[in-house]
């Protein structure tokens, strides 16, 4: 490969790397002026439809434009960003209009364990190292935690 | 144009979340209801429930002449009398009282679950025995898509009355079809009919083990599948055909087959709105437990449409019989016979809109004894009933029926028929609460 085609490859990887950047800082970054996290930490599947109302709720009261919305899943809770939950249906239509999901590291690989094979998450789901810490650094950018 | 575009999104993300809602609920038909969990979201154990108590109160009157053997004693016949215990012609009775389990065992793991079901209440399944009685205790597994898998104690896939979930049944009596003909009495050696008295206080449940409560044993294939706004569903199960039983009593197993097409409204649940057209079939052989040299075949087929978009319910089924037929108290020798038998109904509903209250219409029909191999007279027996109801819905889980149901039975046996002759309406309200 000629130079000019490495510093070309170079280049582009480069932009790639900082359209990755951007794609994150755009969470987290976010303008709106309301700013929720949720928090599902529970087995109960009742919560789990409650967690998705309130989200929708918000949506619909503020816009999309409006208002930013996290739901962080740890503990039992993250069933419900599993790939086959019965919700999913629901997950895509709320991350189609902005809601973002974060899923609990520690608790994928402690399901893992317990299940001999690592659960497939929602494709909605971004994995964090640890969903608790996930929801103080959000606290710390101004996040709302809300706990239904 | 902004503001445009943003109501746009907000409309589009509203019906996404309620289209989403409505399609990722649990699958709204009885085989899925009752045999699976919605996925990664069941409890490990969700205790459940329902109470069911009622008044009935038979007007009927005693036959004078011309009655079955012994003549002299003319008497009361099941159709004449409150159940199970049929000794009285009226009487407060907590009819059902079930409370179950149901879950997945492994919250993690959705692709396994299970339903049990235990019956506290007075009916047929428990008057013969123990007044308590195990109704469901099955195991599903989800592992192949499209080909999920039932094993256990649970409800036969088959007719819409027999097969839906009984605490949200629209009426306080089955049809005379599905209790005469689907609901199958297992006797044992020693069980003869009561022959009718001359007073109706003498028990005349004379069977020493449960109705088969449209259940069997055994194992079953079975999935729905969404195509468009249609959901398509299947079963096919094979069974002990030993009712409620947990083993077998003969050589032979059952064979069940379902199929259904719902093109569905909305909702979810025992009351999605939809109209569901569907077919079922049943094949088994019976043994004569006084001579278990004799086996019978048992053929039982159907079909119908229930629509349900409110205000509006409408259902209809057409069901057919070939042997054992269930020749009850009316023909104090025989239980079974090896005839045919069919029967249908038809009956409707109307929500009130903005009220609480429910109107109810059923008329339902049933012929045995068509085609009776031995008998060179014809023998034919109809039963013909129209039943008026009305329903109170205290909330989603309590609700209160009243119903009345008119009845006109008739024989071309005179013997039958006398017997038949005084056979009048029925009142009866019924209290249900779910939890």
């Amino acid at each position: 490969m000629k130079p000019m085609a490495y510093r070309l490859v170079a280049m582009l990887f480069a932009l790639g790397l900082c359209f990755t950047s951007v794609q994150v800082s755009a969470a987290e970054k976010s303008f709106a002026d309301t700013k929720v996290v949720l928090q599902i930490s529970d087995n109960d599947p009742f919560k789990q439809t409650l967690v998705l109302n309130v989200a929708n709720n918000l949506v619909k009261h503020y816009g999309p434009d409006q208002v930013d919305v996290e739901i962080v899943a740890f503990g039992p809770g993250l069933r419900l960003l599993f790939a086959e939950n019965t919700n999913k249906d629901r997950i895509q239509s709320l991350a189609d209009n902005g809601v973002r999901f974060a899923a609990c590291g520690n608790t994928v690989r402690n399901m893992s364990k317990i299940l001999g094979e690592e659960p497939v998450l929602n494709k909605n789901a971004t994995t964090v190292s640890a969903g608790v810490v996930r929801i103080l650094d959000l606290e710390k950018q101004g996040y709302k935690l809300i706990k239904p | 144009m902004k503001i445009k575009l943003k109501k746009l999104a907000l409309a589009a993300t509203s019906a996404a979340v309620l289209g989403g809602a409505a399609s990722s609920a649990q699958a709204a038909n009885w085989l899925m209801l009752q045999g699976t969990e919605p996925a990664d979201a069941a409890a490990r154990a969700k205790v459940w429930g329902f109470v069911q108590a009622q008044y009935q109160d038979d007007n009927s009157d005693a036959c004078k002449t011309g009655c079955l053997p012994p003549a002299s004693l003319g008497g009361y016949i099941p159709p004449k009398l409150v159940g199970p215990n049929l000794d009285n012609q009226s009487g407060f009775n907590v009819n059902r009282a079930r409370i179950g389990v149901r879950g997945t065992g492994l919250p993690l793991d959705s692709k396994v679950n299970y339903f049990i079901l235990t019956e506290f209440g007075n009916n047929g399944i428990t008057y013969p025995q123990d007044n308590t009685h195990l109704t469901d205790a099955s195991i599903t597994l989800n592992h192949i898509k499209g080909a999920r898998v039932r094993v256990g104690l649970f409800k036969n896939p088959g007719a819409e009355e027999a097969l839906q979930a009984i605490h949200v049944f629209d009426y306080i009596n089955f049809t005379s079809v599905t209790n005469q003909m689907l609901l199958e009495r297992f006797q044992q050696e020693a069980d003869t009919n009561q022959i009718p008295t001359a007073t109706p206080n003498a028990s005349m449940n004379q069977y020493t083990r449960s109705v088969g409560a449209f259940r069997d044993v055994g194992i079953q294939v079975f999935d729905a599948f969404n195509a468009n706004n249609w959901e398509h569903s299947y079963a096919v199960k094979y069974g002990n055909g030993n009712g409620l039983n947990f083993g077998d009593n003969d050589d032979n197993r059952d064979l069940y087959l379902y199929w259904s097409s719902e093109l569905v409204f909305g909702g979810n649940g025992p009351r999605r709105e939809g109209l569901k057209l569907f077919a079922w079939y049943q094949d088994g052989k019976r043994t004569n437990v006084a001579d278990r040299t004799q086996e019978q075949d048992r053929t039982r087929s159907g079909l119908g449409a229930k629509y349900l978009k409110k205000p509006f319910r409408l259902t209809a089924e057409y069901m057919k019989g070939e042997g054992m037929i269930f020749q009850g108290q009316h023909r104090p020798l025989h239980i079974y016979n090896n005839e045919e038998a069919d029967g249908w109904y038809l009956e409707g509903g109307w929500y009130i809109p903005g009220t609480k209250w429910e109107l109810d219409l059923r008329y339902d029909t049933y012929t045995r004894g068509e085609n009776h191999p031995t008998s060179a007279a014809n023998d034919e027996s109809t039963f013909d009933t129209v039943t008026v109801g009305v329903q109170y819905h205290f909330n989603r889980k309590t609700r209160l029926n009243l119903e009345y149901a008119s009845r006109d039975n008739k024989s071309d046996t005179p013997a039958v028929d006398a017997q038949n002759e005084g056979v009048d309406g029925r009142f009866a309200i019924q209290v249900t609460a779910i939890f």
